[in-house]
This record gives C-alpha cells, structure tokens and sequence, in this order.
C-alpha cells in the first residue's frame, strides 16, 4: 500500500475510534432493553416512539428550535445593524458604544444569571418563551465580528448607492447584507449552535415542563429515571440521538459551506 | 442623505439588550452581594462585608476553588499539549488529515449534556461498557463516578474529549501562519524534526498558546453543565466547581446575597484574567524570525 492510502485509512480509524462514544450511542438508541441487557442485539424503533411519545420529546425538540431559531434570527438583525452602523458611521460616543459591545466578550454569563432571574420574575417573564430568548439575543461578538467585516467591503459600493437616492437601510439591506453573506451566515450558525445547546439559562428561566428545551428533558430524563441500575439506557440514548442529530447535520452543512468558500476564493 | 440620528437607530437594538442583560446586572449583584436577601421577603437588609465574610469562612468555598483550581491545572495544560501534538500531525491540507479533523471538532459543536449522558452511561459501575471492557481483563468493577478519587478525573477527560478539538483546529491556523521559509531554511540547516520543532514550530505558535490558555482558563472556571449532569457536585464534593456552587446558593438555597457574592468574587477573578490576556496579546508576543 502506497503511504497515502495507509495514512487515510488511520485517519479513519483513528476518527471512528475517537467518535465511537457517539457511534455506539446511535448504536444502543436502537435496541431493545432485553437485547441491551442480555447482550444481544435487536433491532426496534420504540425507544423513539417512546422518547417522542411518552417523554414528549417532539414538544421539547420545537422549543429548541423555536428558541433557537429566534435567538439566531433577532441576535442576527441586531448585530449586523449595529455592524453597520459601526463600520460605517462616525458619530459621537460611538467608539464608547463599540468598545461596551466588544466588552462584553470578556464578561463571563455567570455574574447575570441571578439579577436576569429577578428581572425576569419581577415581569412576569419566567416560565415563558420571552424568558429564554431574550435575555440571550444580544450577541457582542457577531457584532464585533461582522463590523470588522463590513470594514473590508469598499465604500464606494455604499457611495454609488446613496448617489442613486438610497436610504441607509436600503444600502444596509440591498448592498452590504448580501455582500456580507458568508459571514452573517458562520455567524448565524455559531448562534444557533450556543443557543442549542444552552444549559445553564434555561435551567434556571424554566420550571415549567411545557417549555423544557430538549437539554433540559435530556437531563431531565437521565437524572429521574428511577434506580442506578435499572436505567434504561436505549431509551437515554434514544433522547441523546434526538439531542445530537440536528447539530450534526448542520456540522455537515458548515464543513460543505466552508469547503464551498475555500474553492470559491482559490477560482477568484 | 441621513439625519445625525442615523447611526444611533441602528445601534438602539444591540446597545438596549447589552444594557438591560449584561451592564445593569453588574451593578445589580454588586448591590446585592452587600444584602441579606431570601427572594421572597419584602426587605433586604443591608449587611456590608457579611455575605463575603461568610463566603471565605465556608469551607464549601475553599472546596470548590481548590476542585476548579485542581480541574484547570490538570486539564488545560493536558489539552493544550495534546492539541499541539496533534495539530502538527493534521496540518496539511489533503483529505485524510480534513477527515480526522472534522472528527475531532464534531463532539465540540455538540451538546454538552448530551456527551455528559453518555459519558456517564460509558463510566457507569454496572453494565458500562469501560468497566465491561476491564472486566475482560480480570479488573474487578471500578466506581468511576462514586469515587472522590475518580470522579474529578472522569470531568477532566469528557472535557477534554469534548474541548479538544476546538483547540485543535485554532492551533492549526496558528501553524499554518508560520512562513513556509523557515521550515526550508532549518531544512538547510540539516535541523532534525526534534530540533525544529523545538526551535522553530514551538517559538513561532507562542501567540496561539498564549491564546488558547488564557482562554481556556478562564473557561474552566466557569465549568457548569458536565459536573451538574454527571456527578451534581459529588461524592462529597470532589468534583464541586464554582459555579455548581453559585447555582445551589442562589437557586437552590434561594441565598441571594451570598449567591451574588459568589458571582461577584468569581467575575473579579475570570475578568482578572480577561484584562491579562488583552494586555498580553495586546502586546502581541512575537517571535520575529
């Protein structure tokens, strides 16, 4: 074998290997308990009419992208505007303004957790979709992110618009959006991934099992599945699957999307 | 063209959000740290140094600093030795080194308590598949996740296994930045692979190590999800980090001024650290060649 193909093919192994923890979570999700327990294996589909069903993860997996989905969209409108604003404008106080925003990157979520908590309760907010999404929107780093993007789009392009009696919105939406692309999309896909796969706010916002979002069922489940030794663990890795597999598509759609940018450039 | 009140409409939305949930709540747990607070009653008496007196007293604190301290001495020096290692295997652009790196990235994009879970069900004392593996090799059941001794070394390798790859991935892009020109020259050099590395490849990712272990220090103290899924904190606390203590304080106890004392202390610390880091790399530590 020439060393190529040898060294792909230990990349590969050692790959699987690394992942197995997941392949073998996938694996289990679709056995049967009795198969698990006895070492068999057996294929069925209940644990996920089970999880579905029974455990209400269908209602779970809309809240995640419901909540998800808003955070990203709204954190998205709010950054690439400010973006805008910053990478084009000069106006009083707005280096102070950008340096609060690019601040934020430094100030850990912990030293909010409480004083949201009690803003939320004092209106009324706990306990509802509001709750989880908006103390999570704003997003100091897309926006630090996307101005430092918009920098390098030239100017010229806005000038020639405004020459044609556009309105800053319009050169922000017609010319600078669809330029920026690339970027607001990486973007929106960091959001929506920290989104998903937040724990800690939802865990304090959310006692109401209506809105769990699925990382709260998935703890949920775990931790309340009765006896060490009884757990039934297909079921688990069924929820654990259901978990997984949304962020594991889009992984596939990033690495496409950004393969598609470095063959896009190189062509250039 | 546009009114002077332009840019501020446009930044309105950002700013108002960055406000309302990140600067006033600083303020806000300072006001806090300094009272006596159950959530429920109308008052909240102003008791001064109280909450942190009473935090440095705790020997629950002391625990939990040494266990975050323990977690991070032990686990960012493991990652960033390991990502480095690997990074200047998988530094070339053809198929199968893209392959194994987007293996290795994946479990970072994933759900923590997903991997948690799972994690917990691989290290479980009975029918987990690693104590079945030992088993065939005569190794009596071992209590992974039971054992004060064991528990904190189980976080430390599903962090690493998760965290890795991202650390990977940045070291990449530092190693790709170095001139292909002073590989050649060390070539020329007649440089054994022992003897660049060392004096060429090590020096030059300085800024990304910097980087990265800025970073991640910080981000191991803030380690919340894995402990909270896993272990709750336990067995008697060998496993406790800071924030599973802020988040039983204050949402389980309902302590709300010892609960934003903690925060407090803990966001002096981490913002400490955040302000070395922008200093550092501000300086930018370069090694020009």
């Amino acid at each position: 074998m020439k060393p190529e193909t040898l060294w792909a093919w230990a990349a590969l192994v050692a790959g699987l290997i690394f992942l197995s923890p997941v392949l073998y979570t996938i694996w289990i999700s679709f056995q049967t308990v009795d198969a698990y327990y006895s070492g068999g294996a057996h294929f069925t589909l209940e644990n996920y009419a089970e999880a579905f069903g029974q455990y209400d993860f269908v209602r779970y997996l809309w809240n995640s992208i419901l909540v998800s989905g808003v955070v990203t969209l709204g954190g998205l409108a709010m950054a690439t505007m400010a973006a805008f604003a910053f990478a084009r404008f000069t106006f009083p106080g707005g280096d102070f303004l950008f340096a609060a925003v690019v601040a934020t990157l430094m100030i850990p979520s912990h030293i909010t957790l409480i004083p949201n908590y009690l803003t939320l309760a004092k209106v009324g907010l706990l306990d509802t979709y509001a709750g989880l999404i908006l103390p999570a929107i704003s997003n100091g780093f897309a926006a630090f992110f996307l101005r430092q993007y918009i920098r390098g789009i030239p100017r010229a392009l806005d000038e020639a618009a405004y020459m044609d009696g556009a309105r800053p919105y319009q050169v922000l939406w017609r010319v600078i959006v669809p330029i920026a692309r690339p970027a607001i999309l990486s973007m929106g896909l960091y959001i929506f991934i920290s989104e998903w796969n937040n724990y800690i706010w939802p865990l304090v916002a959310i006692s109401d099992q209506d809105l769990y979002t699925l990382q709260i069922g998935l703890a949920r489940l775990y931790k309340e599945n009765p006896g060490e030794d009884v757990i039934n663990w297909p079921l688990v890795m069924a929820a654990s699957t259901i978990t997984i597999l949304p962020i594991l598509f889009g992984f596939f759609l990033v690495e496409r999307h950004l393969v598609r940018g470095i063959t896009m450039g190189a062509v250039k | 063209m546009h009114s002077r009140f332009t840019p501020y409409l446009f930044v309105l939305p950002l700013i108002a959000f960055i406000a309302v949930f990140t600067y006033i709540p600083i303020v806000t747990s300072v006001n806090l740290s300094f009272r006596e607070w159950d959530f429920l009653s109308d008052n909240k008496p102003w008791v001064g140094l109280d909450n942190y007196r009473l935090i440095m007293s705790s020997n629950e604190f002391w625990n939990s600093l040494r266990v975050t301290a323990i977690f991070a001495l032990i686990s960012v020096p493991l990652r960033l030795c390991l990502a480095m290692a690997i990074a200047s295997y998988l530094v070339r652009e053809a198929l199968p080194q893209r392959l194994l790196r987007g293996a290795l990235f994946l479990p970072s994009v994933t759900s923590t308590v997903a991997i948690a879970v799972v994690f917990s069900w691989l290290f479980a004392t009975d029918y987990g598949i690693i104590n079945a593996f030992l088993a065939m090799f005569g190794i009596p059941k071992v209590y992974w996740l039971q054992n004060p001794q064991l528990a904190l070394w189980v976080i430390i390798i599903v962090n690493t296994w998760k965290q890795l790859g991202y650390d990977i991935v940045i070291y990449i892009a530092g190693l790709q930045a170095i001139p292909q020109e002073l590989y050649d020259a060390a070539a020329v050099d007649g440089g054994r692979k022992r003897h660049v590395f060392r004096r060429v490849t090590f020096p030059l990712v300085m800024p990304t190590t910097y980087f990265l272990l800025v970073i991640s220090v910080i981000e191991a103290f803030q380690v919340f999800t894995v402990v909270d899924v896993m272990t709750k904190g336990g067995p008697a606390g060998a496993t406790d980090m800071l924030v599973n203590m802020l988040y039983r304080v204050g949402f389980t106890l309902f302590d709300i001024g010892m609960g934003s004392a903690l925060a407090v202390m803990l966001f002096i610390l981490l913002i400490g650290l955040a302000i070395f880091k922008s200093r550092v790399l501000g300086r930018k530590v370069h090694y020009e060649a």
